[in-house]
């Protein structure tokens, strides 16, 4: 996922710091920014994710040792939900309050070692696959019901699959409905035009429930990451019956631990328990606390001092989306008191400066500009190293398949770039004095970066003319494939734990269109024809290793994107706060596991 | 009287349309697409076209200012349901009633410029009497050094530095938050006392300033000093005579602070985080929401004419010579 528009609403309200709704720019970080070059202790490199079977399918969720259940946790947000109605939420601002409420045929799972998997949330399993990998088959769990009582069937699988291509939803992912549809872009529309409303529905060749319990989804294309997709809480369950189309968004039916007792948008929302949800039917979430107080329209710089001093409800507090704001970032992470209460890892963003392959054709000139780099000057633009690491790759290192120390340009060890060497490929290419329109917004972060970049390349033989646009237009700007730019920062983050969200995305030459994500417009065919090989590919680790392995050849024979950095993800909460682990897949505190400290109250 | 009521509501309602105009075609003069915001993943054109369909932002814009004020006044019709007069429209951004929206942050923004008003009301005219009745003296320059000095200060510097020494640091006051005052009173106040006394500090300044300099310029007025020629002791011409004169100028700045602060005190409530009028235009802004935007904009316009006209009729009632018809 982009961080940019989705998280666009969020992004002015406080400068950049909104960005963490989704994202990228709120980790924040130290002023000193001595580099990045080590990785974090608790993040570890993962082993490719398991799809589990039926018993490891099967609730209570494993507990979480010394856990007890009871208490009022209290959440500190920045952004308030947009949308309530699960299929329009896509933004982690929003998905880490929905994973409370709603849950969707699969779900990913961590267990108390750290590991990952995918097993079947109402659904019995992880779904069976067909020998071609173009059809998945799933069964219902039994004693699933919605937040009103009426059971979870079938039915309500194909309604909330066919509602996702009525034309009000247009916020949530669309991942599935392409599959369905075998078509990019917004053209799955035209497969369900006005979703089930209208009497019509997907035919069975493409979506099947020949049982109460039964749904059979066929592709016409391989789609081994389905199990992934249907994790989302975009394609969570939505009843049938109780569908009201647009003001669902208002008052939707739950199927997680959760509901919804009051609501107040910009304000607050306070979580009481679905007393229709059986633990034993579910097994990725603990739900230990009794209640969650959430309210919205903390600064990062607010919810950090709150939290760093501990006093009242905010010794049961933490945040689901803000990271440590760059001003306390210092303090937090020379303070012992407050790295007991600190929960490290990564964002899914990997921050990269685009090339426009349309327009820089010479690879010289591209790699030219990857070793005149200096990485240094730009973590330290956007928070030094409590909020990022140097990125030598495209792939983050919350994925599988991630291989630590991968650095084609030397830019772990020489993060301040190498004038000498992007001279010397610029004089082989007799490009020297090569003029690179560079465009970047005006957010504070982005602007200080800008000028070091300008100069580094400037002093590496290139002339730069740099151009601001507004911070909430940028992505519209870099979006359209004549931009007449030659240099643009561009964020992604991975949708799920693969890099089949991360590489086809933004690399797939058959994509490039006005507002798509290639932003580089690379159109290379062995990146097109990997691309369809690798998804075909049904092995998770061997897949993960072949999307490493394109990966590799991207960075270093076709580099249309140069690698920055990966974002990081600091998470301070009270003292009261018990189970607070770092999960890779959320990007953030999971919150499934979290529970209040009885006994020290 | 009643002439003057209708005169002044007419004239409130030419200038409400003539903001909401204003406001209308000015949005739409910055070059920025709403229906990005609410475009999803991979924003194609198509996908654009159906979010502004949605939005009903597909039309041209003076149809579009015409379906609003056509609402505004005899409802309209949306895919959410039907929106009955007074019709502010939908959020673009999540699809709720503009107006029910305002409704519900209106008691924060109310709570916050009363129980502002009334402390730095209170403690500013207080505090000018005295320095007008001390005039000269240390205690008078003291106040009016303490007023400027105060009054030079921002909120969004006094804010933070009050909530890291008074809550963070001591836990002298409770964390700023907004509890209506019918669920639980004692929370209301508590929970509102640190963003009225940072508000207030800067108003007092400013009111202690005022009343001061409108008390000594009432002082030497004619009938002042008749009644002081007449024998009257100096208390009794001080406070039934200069008083009440000076408040004429203090009333109408009042008038003006407590309608902007009625429309949202953005600053106070993005600093305390208090869910308010003020805090909501900002999103409004940020967020390309122009339902919002224009709903915000309409009421704070309706607030400032409504308490100018309050102000006006004050006059009145302060000093007999004016005649309001």
């Amino acid at each position: 996922m982009r961080a940019g528009r989705l998280a666009g609403a969020a992004l002015a309200l406080t400068g950049a710091l909104l960005l963490s709704a989704c994202s990228s720019g709120g980790g924040g970080g130290g002023e000193d920014g001595s580099g990045g070059g080590g990785g974090l202790g608790e993040a570890e490199t993962l082993d490719a994710i398991s799809f589990a079977d039926a018993e490891a399918s099967t609730g209570p969720a494993e507990e979480v040792p010394g856990a007890t259940p009871g208490g009022t946790v209290y959440v500190l947000q920045e952004v308030s939900p947009n949308h309530l109605d699960p299929a329009q939420v896509y933004v982690s601002a929003e998905s880490n309050i929905a994973k409370l409420m709603h849950r969707g045929l699969t779900a990913v799972r961590m267990d108390n070692d750290g590991n990952y998997s995918i097993v079947g949330d109402l659904a019995t399993d992880s779904g069976t696959v067909s020998e071609d990998g173009r059809s998945w088959t799933f069964t219902l769990k039994d004693g699933i019901h919605f937040s009103d009582g009426t059971p979870i069937t079938s039915a309500d699988v194909r309604h909330s699959i066919e509602r996702t291509f009525a034309p009000f939803i247009t916020n949530g992912p669309t991942f599935i409905q392409q599959w369905l549809a075998n078509t990019g872009g917004a053209d799955y529309r035209e497969l369900l035009p006005e979703g089930p409303y209208e009497g019509d529905h997907l035919p069975d060749s493409v979506l099947e429930t020949p049982d109460e319990k039964t749904v059979v989804f066929h592709f016409e294309e391989p789609q081994t990451d389905l199990p992934y997709a249907l994790a989302m809480v975009g394609y969570a369950l939505v009843s049938e019956a109780g569908d009201t189309r647009e003001n669902y968004d208002q008052e939707p039916l739950a199927t997680g631990p959760y509901v919804i007792e009051d609501f107040r948008p910009d304000r607050s929302m306070t979580l009481v328990r679905n007393e229709h949800w059986d633990p034993a039917t579910d097994p990725a979430r603990n739900a230990y606390p009794d209640r969650f107080e959430i309210t919205f329209g903390h600064t990062t710089d607010d919810s950090t001092q709150r939290l760093m001093a501990d006093n009242g409800d905010d010794r049961y507090a933490l945040s689901f989306n803000n990271g440590v704001d760059p001003g306390n970032a210092p303090e937090v992470a020379s303070n012992p008191e407050y790295q007991e209460r600190l929960v490290q890892g990564y964002q899914p963003y990997v921050a990269t400066l685009a090339i426009n392959a349309e327009r820089v054709t010479d690879l010289r000139v591209r790699q030219a500009i990857a070793h005149a780099l200096p990485l240094n000057g730009v973590l330290n633009a956007y928070g030094g190293a409590f909020g990022g690491e140097y990125a030598g790759g495209l792939i983050s290192p919350l994925l599988p398949g991630y291989e630590e120390g991968y650095d084609p340009y030397g830019k772990l060890a020489n993060p301040q770039g190498d004038p000498e060497r992007a001279r010397e490929l610029l004089e082989e290419a007799d490009a020297v004095g090569y003029r690179l329109n560079y465009v970047h917004h005006t957010g504070t972060e982005d602007a200080r970066a800008a000028v070091t970049v300008a100069e580094a390349l400037e002093q590496a033989g290139f002339e730069v003319n740099r151009s601001e646009v507004p911070q909430t237009s940028y992505y519209d700007t870099i979006g359209v494939v004549d931009n007449g730019y030659d240099l643009y920062r561009s964020n992604w983050g991975h949708d799920w734990l693969s890099s089949a969200t991360v590489i086809p995305p933004q690399f797939d030459g058959r994509q490039i269109q006005d507002g798509a994500n290639n932003y580089s417009h690379v159109n290379d065919e062995r990146i097109n024809s990997e691309i369809d090989r690798i998804r075909q590919i049904t092995d998770p680790s061997e897949a993960a290793a072949e999307w490493f392995g394109l990966n590799e050849y991207i960075v270093e024979d076709v580099l249309t994107q140069v690698p920055l950095y990966y974002y990081k993800m600091n998470i301070l909460h009270g003292s009261l706060i018990g189970g607070a682990e770092f999960n890779a897949d959320i990007g953030s505190v999971d919150m499934h596991r979290i529970h209040v400290l009885q006994d020290a109250g | 009287m009643l002439r003057f009521l209708l005169r002044r509501s007419l004239g409130a309602i030419a200038i409400l349309l003539i903001i909401s105009a204003v406001t209308f075609f000015l949005f739409y003069a910055i070059p920025r697409n709403p229906a990005l915001l609410a475009c999803g993943k991979s924003c194609t054109p198509d996908q654009l076209a159906i979010v502004e369909r949605n939005l009903g932002i597909d039309k041209p814009v003076p149809m579009q200012y015409w379906e609003y004020m056509v609402g505004i006044f005899a409802g309209r019709d949306f895919p959410a349901g039907a929106c009955p007069a007074p019709c502010l429209g939908y959020s673009f951004t999540d699809n709720r009633p503009v107006l029910d929206t305002i409704l519900d942050r209106l008691p924060t923004t109310f709570s916050l410029a009363v129980g502002g008003a009334v402390v730095f009301l209170i403690l500013g005219l207080s505090m000018g009497m005295l320095a007008a009745w001390r005039r000269g003296t240390w205690l008078d320059k003291s106040l009016s050094s303490t007023s400027l000095v105060l009054g030079s200060f921002q909120i969004y510097f006094l804010g933070p530095l009050a909530l890291a020494v008074l809550v963070h640091q001591t836990q002298i006051l409770s964390q700023p938050k907004y509890v209506p005052f019918t669920d639980d009173p004692v929370g209301w106040f508590s929970g509102l006392l640190l963003p009225w006394l940072v508000l207030s500090t800067i108003f007092t300044a400013n009111y202690t300033r005022m009343a001061r300099a409108a008390l000594i310029e009432e002082l030497r007025e004619d009938h002042v000093r008749t009644a002081k020629a007449k024998g009257m002791s100096r208390s009794t011409v001080f406070f039934r005579h200069a008083w009440r004169g000076s408040l004429i100028p203090i009333v109408t700045i009042f008038g003006i602070d407590l309608g902007s602060l009625f429309g949202g005190a953005m600053i106070t409530e993005v600093t305390f985080n208090l869910p308010g009028l003020g805090r909501l235009a900002v999103a409004s802004v940020v967020e390309s929401n122009l339902p919002m935007l224009m709903g915000v904009m309409l009421f704070a316009a309706l607030m400032i004419v409504l308490c100018n006209i309050l102000v006006d009729a004050c006059y009145a009632l302060i000093d007999p010579r004016v005649r309001l018809a």
